[in-house]
């Protein structure tokens, strides 16, 4: 497919190593190309420590590529942060203890030094299902929920890059598919750019534009798929036969020993 | 019949001590300028009680404002270090020998310098609670909620930002820890300081007593001194506990 708009976000041959307190060095990442186009969803796929939260952290310039380059609009990384365009909902949450839901999702304005919209603020509870918990504290929460303010609170300055590490992991099956509505819901009122690392194949596909699927030791992206449904997308999309040829196949993908049985 | 066996559940400690204070005097016959029974004790706290309370007063108001000042400064100094590595480098090391250095021993070192009046009583308690407050916000400026550093980078934080609104608030537990220890050490050490060398308050007035054998006096001088020194400390423990649970 020929690209006349340059991506939005490129990783260049990229490899991550860190160095451990023994002395000796892990290789996260090897060889990583990867384009995201400007507005597109891609979803990474892979079995846990083959270094997807490490190509979220290079993205959001937590980590700094050990060869090879990350560029966001052909800049680092670091100077969307600094212009407050980046939101991202990290694994463990990382929610404020002595901040209030309402507190932790208006934080972003503060850090920006802008003024606190309120009626955003509340209207992105309302829309995380978080309702009556606004003057809750995240130790109050279940798992679920802080997950689901910390969610909010990335979407908050209405973000132009959006990256979420596994958002809904802690989340059961029937809010996690109404929250895969709302986001996708989100999604497709704006452009933005969207990682999401995920373990669900049905979330993927049902949210994604494009799967990345790794494999680990070193981390590596083994295949990527574009998801033909158009959208907007109905759940009923989860049940066509379409879809289930898509799971069964990255599935497959995912866990290559099942596929030599 | 419940409030009562609560009462004593709560006070047996100090019922059974009044007990025995009264036992000794009774059985040894002690003369009262050796040691009073409870009674004559208690009646010269309340049937003086303008004295007593302007004294307490006096003693409070000067520990307090020596733990303000001590605090303050502590924090003040620990955000410093925080902010500027070459200042951690020096404060640190500094903070630690003073925090274990016993306030007695600060004593005549601070009087020698700043004069014997009540300002240098204020310095001695600000001192005694500077080291702690120094020690303990600083930790607590380290010690951040899991992922909130990652965060604040991602939100595309200034130092200052981050300060504001992460490290600063971090540090707010630890500077409860260093208020419950400051305060209660901090009454000591005004009533220390006024007892070697004040005009007033508690300390002095236990001092000038004992001086002229009016035990009484002296005696309901220390009883105040310990029931100020327990709300002191209870209030500050429970303020504590409360900004934790608050934290956490
Ligand atoms: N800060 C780090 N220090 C050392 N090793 C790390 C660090 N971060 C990640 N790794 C290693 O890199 C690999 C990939 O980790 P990660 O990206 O977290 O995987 P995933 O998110 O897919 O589970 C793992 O082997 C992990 O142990
Ligand atoms: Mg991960």
């Amino acid at each position: 497919m020929p690209q006349a708009i340059p991506d939005a976000i490129r990783l260049d041959g990229v490899s991550k190593s860190f160095r451990l307190d023994d002395g000796k060095t892990v290789t996260a990442l090897e060889g990583i190309d990867l384009g995201l186009r400007e507005g597109e969803f891609v979803a990474v796929l892979g079995p846990s420590g083959c270094g997807k939260s490490t190509v979220l952290r290079l993205i959001a310039g937590l980590e700094t590529a050990s060869t090879g380059a990350v560029r966001i609009e052909g800049r680092a990384p670091s100077e969307l942060a600094a212009a407050h365009r980046l939101g991202v909902a990290f694994q463990d949450h990382a929610l404020l203890p002595w901040l209030s839901v309402a507190q932790n999702i208006a934080l972003p304005y503060r850090v920006a030094g802008s003024k606190v919209d309120h009626a955003r603020v509340d209207a992105l509870i309302e829309l995380v299902g978080l309702t009556g918990f606004r003057d809750a504290r995240p130790s109050q929460l279940s798992g679920g929920m802080r997950q689901r303010a910390s969610i909010a609170r990335a979407l908050v300055l209405d973000p132009d890059v959006l990256l979420l590490d596994e958002p809904f992991g802690a989340l059961d099956a029937v809010t996690r598919r109404h929250m895969n509505v709302e986001l996708q819901r989100i999604w497709g009122t704006r452009t933005l750019t969207t990682l999401l690392v995920t373990h669900s194949v049905d979330e993927a596909i049902f949210l994604a534009d494009r799967i990345i699927v790794m494999t680990g030791r070193p981390g590596r992206i083994l295949r990527e798929v574009t998801v033909p449904f158009p959208r907007p997308r109905d759940p009923s999309v989860l049940r066509t036969p379409e879809f289930h040829a898509l799971v069964d196949e990255l599935t497959l993908a995912l866990d290559p020993e099942e596929a030599a049985l | 019949m419940t409030r009562l066996s609560q009462f004593l559940a709560r006070n047996w400690a100090v019922l059974l001590l009044l007990a025995l204070w009264q036992g000794w005097v009774s059985l040894a016959d002690l003369n009262s300028i050796v040691l009073p029974a409870p009674w004559p004790v208690l009646r010269d706290v309340l049937s003086h009680p303008a004295l007593y309370l302007a004294n307490a007063a006096q003693t409070l108001a000067t520990a307090t404002a020596g733990v303000a000042i001590g605090l303050g400064f502590g924090a003040l100094v620990a955000v410093a270090a925080w902010a500027s590595r070459l200042l951690a480098g020096m404060l640190t090391p500094l903070g630690l020998i003073f925090s274990s250095v016993p306030v007695v021993a600060l004593i005549p070192i601070l009087a020698r310098l700043l004069g014997y009046d009540i300002s240098t009583v204020v310095a001695i308690v600000a001192v005694s609670a500077f080291f702690p407050t120094f020690v303990f916000v600083g930790a607590g400026l380290k010690d951040l909620p899991r992922g909130a550093d990652d965060l604040f980078s991602v939100l595309g934080a200034s130092r200052a930002a981050r300060l504001r609104h992460l490290v600063l608030p971090a540090a707010v537990p630890n500077l409860m820890i260093a208020l419950r220890i400051t305060v209660p050490e901090g009454v000591l050490a005004a009533i220390l300081a006024e007892f070697l060398m004040g005009r007033s308050g508690l300390g002095f007035m236990f001092r000038e007593a004992a001086s002229r054998f009016a035990m009484e006096r002296a005696l309901g001088t220390s009883l105040v001194v310990t029931v100020a020194a327990v709300l002191c400390f209870s209030l500050a423990h429970r303020a504590e506990r409360v900004i934790r649970t608050r934290w956490s």
